[in-house]
């Protein structure tokens, strides 16, 4: 976390706030997955972070339907522009490059997250309840009625860097009237970065949305000084019990199999759900139940996953995700302890990979577990790793399959399905042979984000 | 007898041979006529004879770093006998107790008299007004800043208004994880400044970097001070450039900006050094050869290269105290002391690093 001296020929990341770019004297440089440098992060200060926020809160949000306009124009100029120097390609390179997530996952990513911002409004307009209008000047509430009203006016925003397709969301409360305040990871500033340049040069100002890259202590005057704070970092965990902040949860996606169906023909679907877009996503899919025996299953995962290549990022067929040794070493050691005593079908002595330039790549990982209570089948790591674990309806039913962000259920048993939809913490609930990564705009993640940043309020005027 | 005496009552402009001095100390911390019961004590353990064998400000290394023992010493044993039976003192100070319970030192007038005369001639060189009305937003109690504030606002400026903060407290609240609390009381600081602002002519605002970052929060004082206050001087903590710098372009363009960086066990301050270029971080000055400073590796205990991160080391040697190589929490960037003076200049303050561990956290966000 130490200040670097300046150095130049880096890209340098500034701050974007109410009066244009701020760039700072303390920087961090940003490494790539080999080590070397990709760029550097201006660190705003404390007093920056807090002025900014001071501003934002200030500003009046632009009127709704101009508010929905702005975020398409924004949408097209993340997906084309030329943005703080960089073209689409470029940039695309250089989450590559810093984040390790193969090349043509960062593209599915960034044409997914165009897509979102695109329809960000009516997206965000989906969670709003059906007896509320969406603004008080609606004709209706002459007679009263419910509208939908913001909670607050400034959303802090501190989504992590493990992949791009994370900011898809946040925009949403552009759409809402939010001014929204976002720090970048500091393990991949690009994609907060060029979001935040397309919204700004499609006519939010920079008292609508900011970009403050810092450190640990002006973070937390982000947080504090917002009125409610979104994202899955560090700083968002320290905050998590507060009911101002939503928590984006481990994702624990997971795949049952159940008795009636063939495993066989959805063996495709299975594999796609653990390694799509490098396995480092939360909807990856962390464990597999299988009622019966749940060796071959695994078998197939592992034959399957086996055959990937180990490559740099950038290599168009590129399909594992990529670290600095170091880290990658760390982590080989963690889940090879976390595994201890599973049987395993891959990666039992060590899934890291060394490219030879100072970064590795983390290979696939099968592990099966004795039941579906076994902790390893909530370790969810940012590289294909799945836990194989038997299961069966009378011994375990629904309880193992609890807290879980994406379940695919592969049955043809409705009493079974009533109980998985009736489960509160499964967020989300695909029957049949859809990935756990399947998602759509307009569709909810964890929620809708409209949930956390929205609230109803009667109103009359007679 | 005379002559070292001499040399250690000196004005503060007169720019004694460090060594000289060095030697003159020597002869009156550990002379039983002038000595403090202190050091006499100590010397009995010392492996060195400091009478002989410190000859020159190099020689001072071979002291131990005897700061902690000023947690338990009587403060009386602390005052050098010379200084007669019924010494002209002017308060017991104490260090904040960040590290463990207060340390404690003895400061005689004639020291402070120095001491405030060189800062005072800092304040003229970076333009602080004087005969202006002080506002003191900084720890008093017993802690010297304070007794430096008040001498400080009657000697250059007129009155002295002061606000009183206790630091203890706050890191108090702060440890036991009572953030909230610790707000609510910086916030009843700002409060009472507030009142003193509206209605004092307040031309010097002196106070602690968090505390001006309070004020620049709030936007009926920052109109105030705009329009009233023509020098702030901050101290306490540091400062880091980026912000100094939105100080001086943004929030207050027209008031002078100027740092301390000070130590109860120093008895004093250094100074911020006049004319280094925006942008840089800035540079203290010791009031050499009485305070000096030196910037070493930990580990080694050598000095770091010129521009390289090390740990401060402070040194007091005055007819007021001996106190050598005390090994301050603070880390600076070692910057060559001005033409003429001795020790290191300190750039860039900051706290001793902690560091990060690297525990994997399950999940992928």
């Amino acid at each position: 976390m130490e200040p670097t001296a300046q150095s130049p020929g880096l890209p340098l990341i500034d701050a974007l706030g109410p009066s244009g770019p701020y760039r700072t004297h303390r920087r961090q440089t940003i490494p790539g997955v080999t080590g070397a440098p990709v760029a550097e992060l201006s660190l705003a200060p404390e007093l920056y972070v807090n002025r900014t926020m001071k501003a934002l809160r200030e500003a009046a949000p632009p009127p709704a339907e101009e508010r929905s306009a702005m975020l398409a124009r924004a949408a097209g100029l993340f997906g084309s522009a030329v943005l703080g120097g960089m073209t689409l390609q470029e940039y695309e390179s250089a989450v590559t490059r810093v984040s390790g997530v193969p090349l043509t996952a960062v593209r599915t990513a960034t044409r997914v997250l165009s897509e979102r911002v695109g329809q960000a409004w009516s997206s965000a307009h989906q969670a709003r309840p059906r007896g509320a209008v969406a603004d008080r000047h609606d004709p209706l509430v002459r007679s009263g009625q419910a509208v939908w009203a913001r909670r607050g006016q400034v959303l802090a925003v501190h989504v992590p860097g493990n992949y791009p397709g994370t900011h898809g969301y946040w925009p949403e409360a552009l759409a809402l009237g939010y001014r929204a305040a976002v720090r970048p990871s500091r393990r991949e500033p690009f994609t907060a970065q060029r979001l935040v340049l397309a919204l700004h040069e499609a006519g939010f100002d920079g008292d609508q949305v900011a970009l403050l890259p810092c450190g640990h202590e002006a973070a937390d005057v982000l947080v504090r000084g917002a009125d409610l704070a979104y994202g899955g970092d560090e700083i968002i965990r320290r905050y998590a019990d507060d009911p101002g902040v939503l928590s984006l949860r481990p994702g624990r996606s997971k795949i049952l199999l159940t008795a009636d169906t063939d495993w066989r023909e959805h063996l495709d679907m299975v594999v796609d759900s653990v390694g799509r877009n490098g396995g480092t996503g939360c909807v990856n899919t962390t464990a597999v139940l299988v009622e019966g025996d749940p060796a071959p299953v695994a078998a197939a995962i592992a034959e399957r996953l086996a055959a990937r290549p180990s490559l740099p990022p950038d290599d168009p067929k590129a399909c594992l995700p990529v670290q600095q040794t170091d880290a990658a070493r760390t982590l080989e050691r963690h889940v090879l302890e976390r595994a201890r005593g599973t049987r395993a079908w891959l990666g039992g002595t060590g899934f890291v990979d060394e490219l030879g330039d100072g970064s590795a790549v983390l290979r696939p990982t099968v592990h099966q577990v004795e039941s579906p209570d076994a902790p390893q089948v909530g370790a969810e790591f940012p590289f294909p790793c799945v836990w194989v674990a038997p299961w069966s309806r009378t011994d375990h039913g629904v309880a193992p399959l609890r807290d879980t962000l994406v379940l695919t259920a592969v049955t043809q048993d409705e009493a079974l399905i009533d109980a998985l939809a009736d489960e509160p913490t499964i967020s989300n609930l695909y029957i049949g042979d859809t990935a756990t990564h399947w998602h759509r705009p307009g569709l909810p993640h964890d929620g809708y984000l409209g949930e956390f940043l929205m609230r109803t309020a009667t109103m009359v005027r007679l | 007898m005379r002559a070292e005496q001499s040399i250690l009552d000196l004005p503060h402009d007169a720019d004694p041979d460090p060594d000289e001095l060095v030697r003159a100390a020597m002869r009156w911390h550990f002379s039983p006529d002038t000595g403090s019961p202190f050091w006499l004590a100590r010397a009995a353990s010392l492996d060195f004879d400091p009478l002989s064998d410190v000859k020159t400000y190099d020689d001072l290394t071979l002291f131990p770093n005897v700061a902690a023992e000023l947690r338990d010493v009587p403060a009386a044993d602390l005052v050098p006998r010379g200084y007669g039976d019924r010494p002209d003192i002017v308060g017991v100070f104490e260090s904040g107790g960040t590290t463990g319970a207060p340390k404690r030192v003895v400061c005689p007038s004639d020291w402070l008299a120095k001491l405030v005369d060189w800062s005072n001639r800092n304040l003229d060189v970076h333009g602080f007004p004087r005969g202006a009305d002080w506002l003191g937003i900084t720890p008093s109690g017993p802690h010297l800043v304070g007794e430096i504030f008040r001498r400080s606002a009657l000697t250059h400026g007129r009155y002295g208004f002061q606000v009183d903060l206790d630091p203890r407290w706050v890191k108090r609240l702060i440890k036991d994880g009572k953030g909230t609390q610790a707000d609510a009381y910086a916030e009843h600081v700002i409060d009472q400044a507030a009142h003193i602002l509206r209605t004092q002519p307040i031309g010097v605002l002196t106070v602690t970097p968090p505390l001006l970052a309070r004020i620049a929060q709030r936007e009926e004082l920052v109109e105030l001070v705009n329009e009233k206050v023509r020098a702030i001087r901050w101290g306490g903590t540091q400062m880091d450039t980026d912000t100094a710098e939105l100080y001086r372009t943004e929030i207050f363009p027209d008031a002078t900006l100027y740092g301390h960086y000070g130590s109860t066990m120093i008895l004093g301050i250094a100074g911020q050094r006049h004319g280094t270029q925006p942008g840089e971080p800035c540079v203290f000055d010791t009031f050499s050869p009485y305070i000096t400073f030196q910037v070493v590796d930990p580990v080694s205990g050598g000095p770091v290269a010129y521009g390289e991160r090390g740990q401060v080391v402070m040194h007091h040697v005055s007819k007021a105290l001996l106190l050598p190589n005390n090994l301050e929490r603070d880390t600076a960037v070692r910057v060559p002391a001005p033409e003429g003076r001795i020790g290191d200049s300190a750039a860039d303050i900051a706290p001793v690093e902690r560091f990060e561990d690297e525990a994997v956290i399950e999940g992928v966000y």
